[in-house]
């Protein structure tokens, strides 16, 4: 018998000594204005996915420039679409957007992920990760070698990021990083990271320019780029029990298909990518395992015994409906009060009416009156 | 005369019943072309529902009708129907009287410049003989109830018709030669809608020609009667403001109807000029061009002045005509008003300028049209819309010269040697 117990034991320490408990998702668009369209897409198209697999609003900080779906040379307006023929709307209706427009600055990005934001801001713009979060970091739009440009004013350096995630690493933001970057020369922005358990994926190679897959003649400008897209392909494929692993995702996109040579690196990363699962980073699955044994967590807590609350007898049920009267509340219209004109108004208009009758027609008239 | 212009009267009522009852109504009263921000009737309900509810209705940019109307329609609005075809009603029977009286003026001065000898041979046939004068006054009452366009108005139930009634009013005061009451109406016009402080000058001019003060700046006696009219017409202004400062205890109708008027901030499509303009235009310069835009409606005021002295009630229609035309929210009905009075030069309709008038009807049919082609195929199809609004302004204003040039012909016959037949061109 006390086999079976320190094997269920073992288990549930098992349970609780592997990897994450919570997955975190951090999308960035860098660009806004119209012909930027592509960008908006491929980061909603991940937000979709992203959710899809499990990851809820709370957990997901979005940054967008959002200006494409209410843009005026949208000609589906309140949509962006993904895919050719306008198969797909990412936008949707229940889109939350943390940081849109102007709010994506290189500031805004390196303040949620270092934790350093100021004291009023809600929570749907806070990472609020901690050492057992998997986070997911994508991020896209126009880059070179070594940058990525925000929004048409500012840059970040691959330093800067490096620097960022070794801060979040200092202050245990996270448990295992997966930064895919989808901009022209993405490889350069992984090159100098330093901290440990990051994994990174670029769409090319430095010297390369990421290319877009396709223009809609309806819209007007090119939907997705081409990486983002066949990314999104390989994760349609991915369900929340689906047991696909990175290097999968490793293989997404080869060169016949993406133009451009995507990278990735993994020398940073404590476990073998074979046995790291998809849904480890875009998914949030929460670990479930069904027993019925007792297990005890800690061999001293045996000694508590757990005392049954007090039942606390009320008094009667109280409803709180019944402490309004909602009858007399429900009969109670407000009084509306009809608008008089002032006395002092009528008068004097009159009063004018009457002397330019009499000044026209005379007073003689007047006479006859009385 | 009554009787013609009594069943006139009755048509027109008839017409505007049954199309208060038809369907017509509401798709009309939604059109920018009739209703525009300053009066349409759905603004001035909700007015009288904020007011119900305890709110000042000049709070928020829906209502921009005067207090004086507030006052009227507080106590009417349920004959709002009847309100207006009696109004219009109004309208034609004082435009009625005062075309009668100004015929007779014009016949008298006519006889005698006939036996001063003033005119020259040829222009026998403008002489206007009383068989054809006797039917312009029913003219023009059935030129404006029948006019679709007043009865579009009067449909939509506009408070364009009440501000032509009381212009009716002002005309028909002044053609009966009262300064007094000439005076009220004007200053009410104005109160209600800025631009009839350019009838001023009209109205003075024929004041002054009725009581036979002759128009030269040295003159003591025009001086003296100019300022008595003015003062006369300023204090009933002034007096009207303060009198709607006690309806509401607040000055908030005046930023809301005069600044309202003169700021044109409100930039929805209609038959001006204003909203394409500005609809495009940087903030930085947009007080600038709406002064020049403003200006433009008084500014021909002089000129005009000082071109037709002897032809004041000309000069009031062709400045009718101006405002309709150059007005910040112009509407059909304000159009209706002026073209109420084409019959009264209809002896100059044998030059070709009448031809002119019949341009203005395609125009008009493509308005609506143009308004369709803007919410649908979007704003690069806008500038059409304003090509045919410049077309109509066009032509409405060559109408006006072109009836000028005529009437001119006709007075300056006898004076300007090369416009006389016998005036042989071989120099030229």
């Amino acid at each position: 018998m006390p086999d079976i117990f320190s094997l269920f034991q073992d288990q549930a320490e098992q349970f609780f000594k592997s990897g994450h408990t919570n997955n975190w998702a951090v999308l960035v668009c860098t660009s806004r204005f119209w012909f930027n369209y592509r960008h908006v897409a491929n980061t909603l198209s991940v937000y979709r996915s992203v959710k899809r697999l499990g990851i809820p609003d709370s957990h997901i900080v979005l940054m967008l420039a959002d200006d494409m779906a209410c843009n005026p040379r949208n000609p589906k307006p309140a949509t962006v679409f993904s895919h050719k023929n306008m198969e797909l709307n990412v936008y949707g209706d229940d889109v939350e957007v943390d940081y849109r427009s102007y709010e994506v600055t290189v500031e805004n990005f390196l303040r949620v992920l270092t934790g350093r934001i100021p004291p009023g801001t809600p929570r749907s713009k806070r990472l609020l990760s901690d050492d057992r979060s998997n986070i997911l970091i994508y991020m896209t739009g126009h880059g070179g070698n070594g940058f990525l440009k925000f929004q048409d004013s500012e840059e970040i350096t691959n330093v800067e990021l490096a620097d960022a995630f070794e801060q979040m690493w200092q202050k245990r933001r996270y448990n295992e990083l997966l930064f895919i970057i989808d901009t022209c020369q993405g490889a350069s922005m992984y090159e100098r990271f330093y901290s440990p358990n990051i994994m990174a994926l670029a769409s090319s190679q430095v010297g390369e320019d990421s290319l877009s897959h396709q223009p809609d003649l309806g819209i007007g400008v090119h939907l997705m780029d081409r990486y983002t897209f066949y990314v999104l392909e390989f994760l349609e494929e991915i369900h929340p029990a689906s047991q696909t692993n990175m290097n999968d995702l490793f293989q997404v996109c080869p060169k016949s298909l993406c133009v451009s040579t995507p990278g990735h690196r993994t020398d940073l990363f404590q476990r073998d990518p074979q046995n790291v699962l998809i849904t480890d980073f875009f998914g949030s699955v929460r670990k479930v395992e069904i027993t019925a044994e007792t297990i005890s967590l800690d061999p001293n807590l045996a000694a508590f015994e757990s005392k049954p609350p007090k039942d606390e007898l009320a008094a009667e049920p109280l409803k709180y409906a019944e402490q309004l009267p909602v009858a007399q509340i429900i009969h109670q219209k407000p009084k509306q009060k009809d608008w008089h004109p002032p006395g002092g108004f009528i008068l004097g208009l009159w009063a004018l009416i009457i002397m330019v009758f009499f000044k026209t027609y005379g007073i003689k008239h007047m006479k006859h009156i009385f | 005369m009554a009787a013609p212009l009594v069943l006139v009267i009755l048509v027109a009522v008839t017409v505007r019943a049954v199309l208060y009852r038809s369907s017509l109504a509401a798709f009309i009263s939604e059109r920018v072309e009739v209703a525009s921000p300053l009066n349409a009737w759905k603004r001035v309900v909700e007015g009288l529902a904020l007011l119900d509810l305890g709110v000042s209705p000049y709070s928020g940019a829906i209502f921009h009708e005067t207090p004086l109307i507030i006052y009227l329609f507080h106590f009417l609005i349920e004959y709002a129907e009847l309100v207006f075809m009696i109004t219009d009603v109004l309208t034609a029977i004082a435009l009625y009287l005062a075309i009668q009286d100004f015929n007779k003026v014009v016949f008298k001065k006519q006889k005698l410049l006939i036996e001063l000898d003033k005119y020259a041979p040829d222009v026998a046939e403008l002489i206007r003989t009383p068989m054809e004068m006797h039917y312009i006054p029913l003219k023009v009452a059935l030129f404006y109830l029948l006019n679709p366009y007043t009865v579009m108005s009067c449909v939509a139930k506009s408070t364009c018709t009440i501000n032509n009634t009381v212009i009716a009013f002002f005309i028909l005061a002044t053609i009966k030669g009262s300064a007094f009451l000439s005076a009220v109406f004007l200053a009410l016009a104005t109160y209600q809608s800025l631009y009839p402080l350019t009838l001023f000058a009209p109205a003075l001019l024929y004041l002054l020609q009725r009581q036979f003060i002759p128009v030269k700046l040295k003159s003591k006696s025009f001086w003296l009667y100019t300022m008595q009219y003015a003062a006369l017409y300023l204090c009933s202004l002034v007096v009207i403001i303060c009198l709607s400062f006690f309806l509401l205890n607040s000055w908030d109708f005046i930023p809301s109807v005069y600044g309202f008027i003169l700021s044109v901030p409100d930039l929805t499509p209609n038959i001006g000029l204003f909203w394409y303009f500005f609809a495009e235009m940087f903030e930085h310069f947009s007080l600038f061009f709406v002064c020049v835009f403003q200006i433009n409606v008084f500014f021909y005021t002089i000129p005009l002045a000082v071109k037709l002295k002897e032809h004041p009630v000309f000069f009031m229609f062709v400045q009718i005509a101006i405002i309709s035309i150059f007005k910040s929210y112009p509407t059909v009905g304000d159009i209706a008003l002026y073209m109420a009075f084409l019959p009264v030069w209809s002896h100059l309709y044998r030059y070709p300028a009448h031809l002119r008038l019949f341009l203005c009807l395609p125009p008009t049919g493509v308005l609506p049209h143009s308004r369709t082609l803007f919410d649908k195929a979007r704003w690069d199809r806008g500038h059409a819309c304003f090509e045919v609004r410049i077309v109509f302004t066009i032509l409405g204003k060559w109408t006006t010269l072109r009836n000028m040039q005529s009437l001119g012909y006709m007075g300056w016959v006898g004076k300007v040697p090369w416009m006389r037949s016998d005036f042989k061109d071989d120099s030229y």
